[in-house]
């Protein structure tokens, strides 16, 4: 059991607003030194959920632990563990950034303020740490915001859309930040993002939410490969007649010309052509057999690894994020 | 995580938004106005012969006290009279003239209706809803201070700031009093302690103090005054999470407060309301309350139960809600 690497569970969370149910059931484990991606359409539950991490929101059903202490029973000392960015890095545009820290730093065991310089200089704002945040673009914001989160030298890092608003300059600064913060300093950063290629390049591991529940949850490896495990890719000849033969065996999905093919002969199907089918894997040598009984050539079969990207619209039944 | 550096946070929002630089500003521009407005007139009433009017009036009041048939209760208003005329004459200050210090004691009387609980209003209305406003709550609550501990915080900054806003309206009030109507009188005697019971005056608890002592008593209950109205403008802010309509409702309540007595004179059950219990300066110095069976007691318990229930009321709401702005 590595249960003592998990920074931060949550356990069952459900939470209703009247009678619909925002966020039900939601479960998943972050451990410690791993991004844990979080993905939903708009509207899913993904703040609802964060809210209740943080204890911003009270959850009706489950429970929150950070480093295994119960959030509702330990407010305090749980979130000593934690750092946290909420929808949007809103920080006192009053202020300066040194200020905004200062102020944070004073609600944190002492310490902290000796960080700040260290901190600034970790995100990449020690030049304008005197200027007040109503100067700042969207992205110093976000970057002042997490230096703010690791003023308290969290294990727990949450971080809701960080990537929102920001050019693609600005997404690759906080991915490799998020990527070395996780690798050097151990931590768990829990973040939601709804850009899907950020997900793959930032993620170890990734749980989806469609209204308000975990419809899946694992290493993107994991997920691509689920998603995938009943599709199949054959290549024969003819395509129209190999698309006929495996539709006994599960639904087509696909027959288009196979890319370099030697040979198209029109559209009827009589020529060289890819077929997608979901067959289940026991099936499959049937089908193979049914294919070569048929004089049907093959010439190749393969199981795809699908992009996350298709895992989720198949997962949350073709809604866009 | 220690508290008073939870209470200097929120100190120094005020201070980054301006606030103690409005208040004042306010103040001074407001105080000089009133010194300047009343010089004008006064200098068209001046009487030059003060000196021969005063020494005629305790000649006067000499001889109705060798009158024996006199009652004791008068005796004693003549004896006080007799004493101020002559403590001013001995420091050549007219008796019937403005002074500085009478005048900074004026102003608590005058500014604790409406002035000293609007620039309560400038810094307790909006503590909580400005910090749901700008989103920085979110950062505010999930810090690993618990939400008790946060607002406590906030009720002692702005109770600090209240204080030091009353504490600097006494000074510039008495700066500007007495550099138009001269600095000396702390220790001029003063009468005190008037019971206005029905239509009977009853003198029996009137004493004389030094005008400084009475001037602190007044000044204490325009504090108390300006900080039950923070209290309860604390809750709007908690409640309404809105600074326009925090803002917008202690206003109203304080408007609201200076028409009602005027207006509804006969309904006493206003008495029980936060906002006509303001002016507790003036029904201590013993002018007539607006409201039957008033007494400065009572204003200060009925204030202070507004204060606590607003008080706890809040802590109740702000510790409980969810957080979903």
């Amino acid at each position: 059991m590595a249960s003592d690497d998990i920074v931060l569970s949550a356990e069952n969370l459900t939470k209703r607003f009247g009678d619909r149910e925002a966020v039900s059931d939601v479960s998943f484990d972050v451990r410690a030194g791993e991004v844990f991606g979080f993905l939903g359409p708009n509207g899913a539950g993904k703040t609802t959920t964060i809210r209740m991490l943080v204890g911003l929101a009270r959850p009706d059903r489950g429970r929150v632990r950070i480093r295994g202490l119960d959030l509702a029973r330990h407010f305090t000392r749980a979130m000593a563990h934690v750092g946290a960015i909420v929808e949007s890095p809103d920080l006192y545009r009053y202020l300066t950034g040194r200020e905004n820290l200062e102020h944070f730093a004073r609600m944190l065991p002492a310490g902290a303020s000796g960080r700040i310089e260290g901190l600034a200089a970790l995100v990449a704002l020690s030049e304008r740490l005197d200027d007040k945040v109503s100067t700042y673009s969207l992205g110093m914001r976000q970057r002042l915001g997490i230096a703010q989160a690791l003023l308290g030298e969290p294990d727990v890092l949450i971080l809701d859309e960080p990537a929102n608003g920001l050019d693609p300059a600005g997404i690759r600064e906080i991915r490799q930040l998020v990527r070395r913060l996780s690798a050097e300093r151990g931590i768990g950063v829990f973040v939601s993002i709804h850009l899907l290629s950020e997900i793959e390049q930032t993620c170890d591991r990734v749980a989806i939410i469609h209204r308000g529940r975990t419809l899946a949850s694992g290493s993107v490896r994991e997920l691509s490969a689920r998603a995938a495990s009943d599709r199949v890719r054959v290549r024969a000849r003819p395509a129209g007649r190999a698309a006929e033969t495996l539709s006994a065996f599960g639904a087509v999905e696909a027959a288009a010309p196979a890319v370099g093919a030697t040979s198209l002969v029109g559209g009827d199907g009589s020529g060289d052509g890819v077929v997608t089918a979901r067959i289940p894997p026991d099936r499959v040598p049937e089908a193979l057999r049914a294919l070569v009984s048929e004089g049907i050539e093959v010439f190749t079969v393969e199981r795809p690894v699908s992009t996350l990207e298709e895992v989720f619209l198949e997962i949350t039944g073709g809604e866009t994020v | 995580m220690r508290f008073p550096g939870l209470v200097e946070n929120e100190l120094l929002k005020f201070a980054k938004q301006r606030r103690f630089r409005v208040v004042v500003l306010i103040l001074v521009a407001l105080i000089g106005l009133i010194v300047f407005a009343q010089s004008r007139a006064r200098e068209r009433y001046h009487d030059k012969n003060w000196r021969v009017e005063t020494q005629e009036r305790m000649a006067r009041i000499q001889n109705w006290l060798r009158n024996d048939r006199m009652p004791a209760s008068s005796r004693r208003w003549a004896t006080f009279e007799l004493g101020r005329l002559q403590y001013h004459l001995e420091r050549d200050i007219d008796p019937e003239a403005i002074s500085g210090p009478l005048f900074a004691r004026a102003f608590a009387n005058a500014s604790s209706y409406l002035l000293l609980p609007l620039l309560a209003i400038v810094f307790a209305a909006d503590v909580v809803s400005a910090e749901f406003q700008q989103g920085t709550i979110k950062l505010l609550l999930t810090r690993p201070v618990g939400r008790a501990r946060v607002l406590a915080s906030k009720l002692v900054a702005q109770s600090l700031a209240i204080t030091l806003t009353v504490v600097f309206g006494g000074i510039v009030a008495y700066l500007f009093g007495g550099f138009a109507y001269g600095w000396p009188g702390w220790d001029a005697p003063v009468l005190t302690g008037f019971r206005v019971g029905g239509d009977i005056f009853d003198p029996s608890t009137v004493r004389a103090v030094p005008l400084w002592q009475d001037a602190i008593l007044v000044y204490g209950l325009a504090w108390f005054a300006a900080l039950c109205v923070g209290a309860i403008a604390l809750l709007t802010s908690v409640l309404l999470r809105s600074t326009a309509a925090s803002m917008g409702t202690m206003l109203a309540a304080l408007i609201a407060g200076t028409i009602l007595p005027r207006l509804a004179s006969q309904w006493e059950a206003q008495k029980f309301l936060f906002v006509t219990n303001l002016p507790l300066p003036d029904y201590y110095s013993g002018s007539p309350p607006p409201i039957p069976g008033l007494t400065v007691e009572l204003g200060a318990a009925v204030l202070a139960a507004w204060a606590a229930v607003a008080v706890l009321v809040a802590f109740a709401v702000f510790v409980r809600r969810d957080v979903l702005a």
